[in-house]
């Protein structure tokens, strides 16, 4: 709380443990919005409505094909791996090592860089166009919304390196700590689409 | 106030900061919205073939976009997060602009991070989204007072009737946690300020970035759906329909932001000895109703993302001719759209047990019972969303289990009654008019709860539903309980608020004019529905005239009640009696304070060694 923080200087753990809480309800919300995608895409597949799921051939359309689930494992080990990093620096700065916790930002930085650039890259080159049925209107529901996700945590992680370069992570790191848990999050989001999207 | 606060704050100097107000808002937003629409009139390509509305979509949403993005980039909402990523967090001078210090009035018009200007500001957009949602009701009930209607072009009836509902739908939402939860809750449990305050602004004036969208949907065709908007229809509606989707999204961000602040403002920041024990009643009501929230309204904002995704870029989400299901939505909606019903009511009842042992000098009766019936509900609620769907023919076999947990809401919900006729029992009764409006509820609520589970009822629904029955029962929850709380809780803590006390009479008269006009206008309602007369039709069968002009009558009673409490909340606010400390003599720590509440709100905090309602205890 910014006010008691300048006013009355409350210690950083307090503060920290408050953001951290903070951080998880925001969290709780962002949940609930991903399962209920989950739900999207397998109530529309169990459902097959009209058996335009994946339709068929026409006269003047060719089948429908699912994609190959592996861009999306492909984006979720690129957050995993930016997870690693982010766990690499906050190793580091727990233990006072603060060319750790820069290279470890930097690093998981630039992991988010190229998740969202392939993501981007998945979304531009699908071979579908909107209209394609239910199964494509849910593939571009997962990867837009994950390409979102992931523009977040572009903010967050430049944020993170960028606090960590100009030496703001020395007294204390509570916010190192409740990028971590961000970036938890964003490999099990990005999962959790790669897993949807496996069972076309 | 402690030391450091009373240093002199020196000027921010040229700061961002201090020149971004509501007015460079609105200003930048427009500009966006404009430049947004020019550009994609410009380059975005035509339709391949003919569609319904994609194009027009497409811009209109990106328009709505943009002036969503630039309003709050011209508050100045962005700030802080871009000053986090460039490492120049707010000074200590910066933080105190943004709380308002010493600014007077104009901290009203910007970005202020003080929980009482939040809630101040949440007060004034609750009563205008009142007064425009009331005046609509008053288009509505005009239109029906002769069978024929027809000074309302159907089309606009539809339209009124559905942003009527939603304008309704989100004034209730935030009529109890808006002004009193910011206000008054951070105090009562002897906190300085909310845990989070940029994102208290935020969450404010997410729901005046919202607000334009609705009302800019209004001259593109209006939202001709009901509140419910209801997929495919609303994929095949007018623009307007748009501007319901941002309302939406936007809306639902500001809930969930306001959900995490709440709960982690009483989780981390009670006073020292207020156990959960000694947490007063209200805290536990507002918690539970955004914690509700929390979960429920993504789940209404995918809704309306996917709902955008089938008009703009021709998706099939819920066009069954691309693989996509109507009863998806309906899912989707009432996932959320039953809690919801929680979510506005279960504030209101807290607000009232708050009351209930300051004017009967008793202690509340049965606290645990009073957390048990709020816990109860909030858990069950989340699992009856389907009982909205009985009649659409999605999982006739679920309709059983069901109807079984809707009704089991009867059994909280009764401990909440319990609890409130177990502290009116032989109390002192100090007649006032958040006394009466204690007895209003039990009066309003047992009519819409007993009704409710008539329609929870799979025989008994499939004849009522769709019908003026069912518009009748939700009034007499959300408005005959909901609001019937919200008002007793303005008339309660106007004098922490303001310093002045709410003119007495002013008080009574508004009160018997709404609760009067209240039950003549939806007991005619419920007659109608009874007798088969759909919702949300512009005309009627004669047979149902007689009704018909008795519930508008009711309605401008009540149109006339709501003028009277206007009048007074401006008259009391500007030259009502000065209130003491503690008018009412309660317990809760709000009261320790006086009028003007400082900055932090305590000298120093308080701590809790006794419950809030030892009332009648020779120690307490």
């Amino acid at each position: 709380m910014s006010v008691e923080t300048h006013a009355h200087h409350e210690h950083p753990d307090v503060v920290g443990s408050r953001n951290r809480l903070g951080v998880i309800l925001l969290l709780v919300a962002d949940i609930a919005f991903a399962l209920s995608m989950m739900f999207v895409y397998f109530y529309l597949r169990g459902q097959n409505v009209n058996d335009m799921w994946l339709p068929k051939a026409t006269a003047d359309h060719p089948a429908i094909t699912p994609l190959s689930s592996s861009p999306g494992w492909t984006v979720t080990a690129i957050a995993a791996f930016g997870l690693l990093a982010h766990f690499y620096a906050l190793k580091g700065v727990r233990a006072g090592n603060q060319t750790q916790l820069k290279l470890g930002s930097l690093v998981a930085f630039v992991a988010s860089v190229v998740a969202i650039a392939y993501q981007f890259n998945t979304i531009a080159t699908a071979p579908f166009t909107f209209t394609d049925g239910a199964y494509v209107s849910c593939f571009y529901m997962f990867t837009i919304l994950n390409f979102v996700h992931l523009a977040l945590t572009v903010f967050i992680s430049l944020g993170n390196w960028n606090r960590a370069r100009l030496g703001l992570y020395i007294n204390d790191h509570w916010h190192v700590d409740i990028v971590r848990i961000w970036w938890v999050w964003m490999a099990v989001s990005s999962l959790l689409g790669a897993f949807a999207l496996s069972y076309p | 106030m402690t030391t450091v606060m009373n240093e002199t704050v020196a000027a921010p100097g040229k700061s961002i900061i201090e020149k971004l107000n509501v007015f460079t808002a609105l200003a930048l937003g427009v500009l966006s919205a404009i430049v947004v629409w020019r550009l994609s009139l410009a380059f975005l390509p035509e339709d391949s073939e003919v569609r319904l509305f994609t194009r027009e979509d497409k811009i209109t949403l990106l328009s709505m976009c943009a002036w969503f993005v630039g309003f709050m980039t011209g508050i100045g909402a962005l700030v802080g997060p871009f000053r986090w990523l460039m490492g120049k967090d707010l000074s200590h001078d910066e933080n105190m602009f943004l709380a308002g210090k010493d600014m007077g009035p104009k901290r009203y018009l910007r970005y202020t991070t003080d929980h009482k200007v939040v809630g101040i500001q949440y007060l004034f957009i609750t009563i205008l989204i009142f007064f425009l949602g009331g005046g609509l009701a008053m288009l509505i009930r005009t239109n029906l007072g002769t069978p024929e209607g027809g000074w309302l072009h159907a089309q606009a009836y539809n339209s009124i009737v559905g942003t009527h509902g939603i304008l309704m739908i989100v004034g209730t939402i935030i009529m109890v946690t808006g002004p009193f939860g910011n206000f008054i809750m951070p105090i009562m449990i002897g906190a300085r300020d909310m845990a989070f305050p940029r994102l208290n602004a935020l969450s404010f004036w997410l729901i005046v970035a919202a607000a334009v969208p609705l009302l800019w949907g209004q001259f593109l065709g209006g939202i001709t759906t009901g509140w419910s908007a209801y997929n495919p229809l609303a994929s095949q509606a007018p623009l307007g329909m748009d501007g319901y989707i941002m309302y939406i999204c936007i809306f639902a961000i500001s809930t969930m932001v306001a959900g995490a602040n709440i709960t982690t403002t009483v989780v981390k920041m009670r006073a020292k000895g207020m156990t959960w024990n000694r947490t007063p009643i209200f805290i536990y009501g507002t918690v539970a109703s955004v914690a509700l929230a929390l979960p429920a309204f993504p789940v209404f904002f995918l809704s309306q993302v996917l709902s955008a995704f089938d008009r703009a870029l021709d998706t099939s989400f819920y066009n069954t001719a691309g693989g996509g299901s109507g009863w998806l939505y309906e899912n989707l909606f009432w996932l959320m759209g039953h809690p919801e019903v929680y979510v506005i009511l279960i504030p209101s009842i807290a607000a009232l047990m708050e009351m209930a042992p300051v004017f009967t000098r008793r202690p509340l009766f049965s606290f645990n019972v009073a957390v048990m019936g709020i816990a109860g509900i909030s858990g069950l609620s989340v699992l009856v969303w389907a009982h909205h769907m009985y009649i659409s023919g999605w999982a006739p076999l679920l309709n059983a289990p069901f109807m079984l947990t809707t009704e089991l809401i009867s059994i909280p919900t009764g401990m909440l009654f319990l609890v409130l006729v177990g502290t009116l029992w032989r109390g002192r009764l100090w007649m006032t008019v958040p006394l009466m409006s204690i007895f209003a509820l039990l009066w309003n609520f047992m009519i819409g709860g007993v009704t409710g589970i008539y329609l929870s009822d799979v025989p008994a629904d499939a004849f009522l539903h769709g019908s003026m029955y069912v518009t009748a029962h939700f009034h007499y929850t959300l408005m005959g309980a909901g609001l019937t709380g919200a008002l007793a809780a303005l008339v309660y803590w106007f004098p922490k608020m303001t310093g002045r006390m709410f003119d007495k009479t002013l008080s009574w008269v508004a009160f018997w004019l709404v609760q009067i006009g209240f039950n003549i206008a939806f007991v005619g309602m419920f007659m109608v529905g009874l007798a088969g007369q759909p919702r949300r039709v512009e005309s009627y069968a004669p047979t149902f005239n007689t009704a018909n002009m008795v519930t508008t009558g009711g309605a401008y009673m009540i149109m006339a009640g709501m003028l009277v409490l206007l009048y007074g909340v401006i008259s009391s606010a500007r030259s009502g009696v000065k209130a003491p400390m503690n008018p009412w003599q309660a317990k809760t720590l709000e009261w320790t304070v006086a009028y003007p509440i400082p900055l932090e709100n305590f000298d120093v905090l308080p701590t809790v060694s006794s419950d809030p309602y030892g009332y009648g205890k020779a120690q307490s």
